[in-house]
């Protein structure tokens, strides 16, 4: 850590040296891990020693920012005049704004030591529980690490945060097969801090494998109607969160005007059973952010409160630009509270409707309209899952499905990065053949 | 300039294993103008050096930041106890790969790292240009940037080389509301492979399809709903790209046969119409330079074709050398990293269909009641080859003529069952190559094809 302050201390004197108005760096080195399985077998082990030098300078309201990955002070001074250089070309613009209270701070997150052994025994043992248990099922590719890092930001205001930090990832890439029928590839992964219990038990991996089992034989879905989409928390995240958080809610969308919630700060836009907050805090999330772009403390905070938006996803740069308030915290570790009702309970309460666990689609318009196929999705009817479907399409508004809420379940995927549950919506088009 | 540490190491190559010692930098450079705005700015350099053993079935790897004769050693030394770790532990028991002849390709040419004042200059200029000529726009954005990958590879066995692959690139991305009010959008990507001061010297050369660009979101903001059901369409060539790479060229690779793929019991069966060929080639297609060529692979393979497709029949896959020897193919050139911490995959390299013999204006004349489908936002296909891909810009086609535009939508199917519904095949191939695909690494790669005619599933509203 000693020598990754020293070299942030010399990009930061480099910098004003060279007349920089406001400089920060992140300095880091990492080391990775890694298992592979492809077609079911062991094929590879990787062991990664990585760098990363990143600096932004402003000069007269310009920006420019410059990475590199070498820790030699040539290479680095040279980064921090090509970043000089950069700027120097851009406009001037008075919207750029860092953190300039003063602090200090260091953290240490997760496991930053890998057990090696460990990592492969909990690796075959996977391997070895997924054949056994769910003999049906090809494991395309799996991958499994343990990564770790040290790093340092620094800017010239006297922020300094230094973080020690470490996790283990499994992913897991895989179709059921059945003679020459097969299933559709599904992903399940989950982020961990140690590894003291068998990875198939963690998250809903152990779910997903048996339900894309039950997805060997499929029936595309004939005719189309409005009814229920039950919405598997990753497929959650997909259409919804993600139209959200990118079109509605975005720095983009807001200074370029695009964002059809750019007037709706404090008014209802979804269900009051609906709320979504970024928690990198949370004690769920492994590893979480510990401060934004810009050098700020990242926080917990609220998106959404009972339906009603709290915060748009604005930098401060962004909240400079459109004249709104910066968010405490950016990044991808966002929450849903759970509702009351089970999973089965809300399946029971269904008459006619689609389980979703992967989407396949189009990037949603800036309205929030989307369609694409239900990958990887069951029939429900009379409060039943039934068939696995194939060839079936699903359409419909993010903010019209956000106001027309059935249940948000008590069950809740904890995959180390986010905490989602399963969420019913109504009023959603489903066409098949 | 990567100067060659490499070659001397080769004494530290274990005999009777597969070794490569690949050292590489990779630049990006990015400006992105947001409504006139400067809103990124940024060039990066990472560079590097790895090492991959491949022993009796099982591989090691390890890379390090540093590109230097100790990094280079320390990467062979852990790359070799890594691959002994896999072989005691999980053996695989596989013989020996069929060595490779010897060869060697020397650095084709130099390139010029410009500076990122020429980046913006070009954005500054083209976003100028829609200013003055696109009234009523809701929002636009103009980015430009160049990718390169230079690579020094030297090997056991196989072509030791030295390559440079640039790429730049100019979106332009326009916004304009409908008379309701709701944003949409169109895209266009200028340039290809090459360096950013070699493909946008003149600016103005882009000019003509921004108008043409805008003239589309004009038509766009009048669109209508796709009516959705199966429908007999006509797509465009960037379409039949996305259909080339997306739904076919994945479930061809061989790893992902091995995985399970739906192209695994289907080699030499008919899974398209017999008018359908399709080719992942390597550095000329048609008679001309692909867009993104690649010569040589990071495992040491002389890239050369592979014939996927021919006539209908399903005839190969694309592999690594591992993979050729257990399907008894030849490699071709398919196994490309992407940074230097990754380890060489199959990857396609510029795959397209070939041209038939039809006139786009006759297969459009053709149909009754169907769109015409120009342009993509993404793609997507699972190992199955249903696939789904987001259409950005297409038409109605009525009575044989172009009607009105179309709102966003998207269109799906099974590409082995959407193929055999093709029944016209245009005559000039569109290329497009300014995305990346994605497979645990980001990768360049070029997808073409001609005008099909098909029948394909459309979403409406």
């Amino acid at each position: 850590m000693e020598r990754l302050t020293e070299l942030a201390r010399l990009i930061l004197a480099e910098a004003e040296k060279l007349g920089a108005d406001y400089a920060q760096c992140e300095v880091a080195e990492s080391e990775k891990r890694e298992f592979n399985v492809d077609g079911g077998r062991f094929s590879l082990m990787r062991t990664l020693f990585d760098r990363e030098v990143s600096v932004t300078v402003l000069k007269e309201q310009r920006k420019g920012s410059v990475g590199i990955n070498r820790f030699d002070e040539e290479s680095v001074r040279a980064a921090v005049a090509d970043s000089l250089a950069a700027c120097e070309s851009a406009e001037p613009d008075p919207a750029w704004e860092f953190d300039t209270e003063p602090r200090e701070e260091s953290f240490t997150d997760g496991c930053p030591d890998c057990d090696e052994e460990a990592l492969f025994m909990r690796t075959r043992e996977l391997l070895r529980d997924v054949n056994e248990r769910h003999p049906k099922i090809m494991m395309e590719q799996m991958i499994t690490e343990h990564d770790a890092e040290r790093r340092v930001y620094m800017n010239s205001a006297g922020v300094v945060c230094k973080t020690t930090s470490g996790w283990y990832d499994f992913e897991l890439m895989y179709s059921a097969h059945e003679g020459e029928k097969g299933s559709s590839f599904y992903g399940s992964s989950v982020r961990l801090q140690n590894l003291d219990k068998p990875v198939i038990d963690c998250a809903f991996i152990e779910k997903e494998l048996a339900d894309v089992e039950k997805q060997i034989e499929t029936k595309p879905m004939e005719g189309k109607f409005v009814g229920t989409v039950l919405l598997a928390p990753m497929a959650l995240a997909e259409i919804v969160l993600s139209t959200v958080s990118n079109s509605f809610l975005s720095d983009a969308a807001l200074i370029d005007g695009t964002s059809i919630w750019k007037d709706k700060l404090g008014e209802q836009v979804a269900d009051p059973g609906i709320t979504v907050s970024l928690q990198p805090r949370c004690p769920d999330v492994v590893c979480g952010q510990r401060y934004t772009g810009e050098g700020y403390a990242a926080e917990d905070f609220d998106v959404i409160r009972e339906g009603k938006l709290q915060s748009f996803l604005l930098s401060q740069y962004g909240a400079n630009r459109v004249g709104g308030k910066r968010a405490p915290a950016n990044g991808s570790n966002v929450t849903m509270a759970p509702g009351a009702k089970s999973l089965e309970e809300i399946i029971g309460g269904i008459e006619r409707g689609v389980l979703v666990m992967r989407f396949s689609g189009g990037e949603p318009a800036a309205s929030g309209e989307f369609a694409g196929v239900a990958k990887n999705s069951f029939l429900i009817e009379n409060g039943r899952v039934t068939d696995a479907l194939a060839e079936t399409m699903i359409s419909g508004c993010v903010p019209d499905m956000l106001m027309n809420v059935r249940a948000v379940s008590s069950d809740v995927l904890k995959d180390g990065t986010m905490v989602l549950p399963y969420v019913a919506f109504d009023g959603v088009t489903v066409s098949g053949r | 300039m990567l100067q060659d540490i490499l070659t001397a190491r080769k004494g530290q190559f274990d005999p009777g294993v597969h070794t490569e010692l690949r050292g590489q930098l990779n630049r990006q450079r990015r400006v992105v103008l947001l409504s006139g705005n400067v809103v990124a700015n940024a060039r990066a350099d990472v560079s590097g050096v790895s090492a991959r053993v491949w022993r009796n079935g099982t591989c090691g790897f390890s890379s390090m930041a540093e590109y230097s004769p100790e990094a280079a050693r320390k990467v062979l030394e852990a790359a070799t106890e890594n691959a002994a770790f896999m072989d005691a532990h999980v053996p695989a028991g596989k013989p020996p790969l069929p060595a490779l002849k010897y060869s060697r390709r020397a650095l084709g040419w130099d390139i010029r790292d410009c500076a990122q004042k020429e980046y913006i200059e070009a954005a500054r200029a083209l976003d100028a240009y829609v200013t003055e000529h696109c009234p009523n726009l809701l929002s636009r954005t103009v980015v430009a940037m160049e990718d390169s990958m230079e690579k020094l590879l030297v090997t056991s066995d196989g072509m030791d080389s030295h390559v440079i692959a640039p790429r730049s690139y100019c979106y332009v991305v326009l916004t304009a509301a409908t008379p309701e009010g709701v944003p949409v959008e169109v895209m266009r990507a200028f340039g290809g492979e090459g360096t950013f001061d070699r493909n946008f010297s003149d600016p103005a050369s882009c000019y003509k399809e921004i108008d043409r660009l805008y003239e589309q979101l004009m038509q766009k903001r009048e669109g209508v709903y796709a009516d959705a059901g199966l429908k007999t369409v006509i797509l465009g060539g960037i379409m039949t790209g996305m259909l080339s790479h997306e739904a076919v060229g994945h479930t061809v690779e061989a790893d992902l046969v091995l995985g399970g793929s739906v192209a695994g019991p289907c080699l030499h069966k008919q899974v398209a119409s017999e008018k359908v060929s399709l080719t992942d080639f390597a550095h000329t297609a048609f008679g001309k330079r692909c867009p993104l060529p690649v010569f040589v692979d990071d495992e040491g393979t002389p890239a050369v074709d592979v014939p996927l497709i021919e006539n209908g029949i399903l005839t190969g896959y694309m592999n690594n050398r591992e993979s050729a020897e257990h399907f008894g193919m030849a490699p071709g050139g398919n196994a490309r990293a992407w940074l230097f911490s990754d380890e060489p995959l199959i990857r396609m390299r510029n795959t397209s269909v070939h041209p038939g013999t039809d006139k786009l204006e006759d297969m459009i004349a053709s149909v009754d009641d169907g769109y015409y489908l120009i342009d993509s936002g993404n793609g997507q296909a699972d190992t199955t080859g249903e696939f789904m891909f987001g259409v950005t810009m297409g038409y109605e086609i009525k009575k044989g003529k172009l009607g009105r535009a179309l709102l966003d939508t998207t269109i799906s199917g099974v590409a082995f069952d959407m193929l055999k519904t093709v029944d016209m095949v245009g005559d000039e191939i569109v290329w497009s190559s300014s995305g990346f695909c994605g497979k645990k690494q980001p990768m360049p790669v070029g997808m073409g094809g001609p005008a099909l005619r098909c029948k394909v599933m459309i979403g409406g509203r």
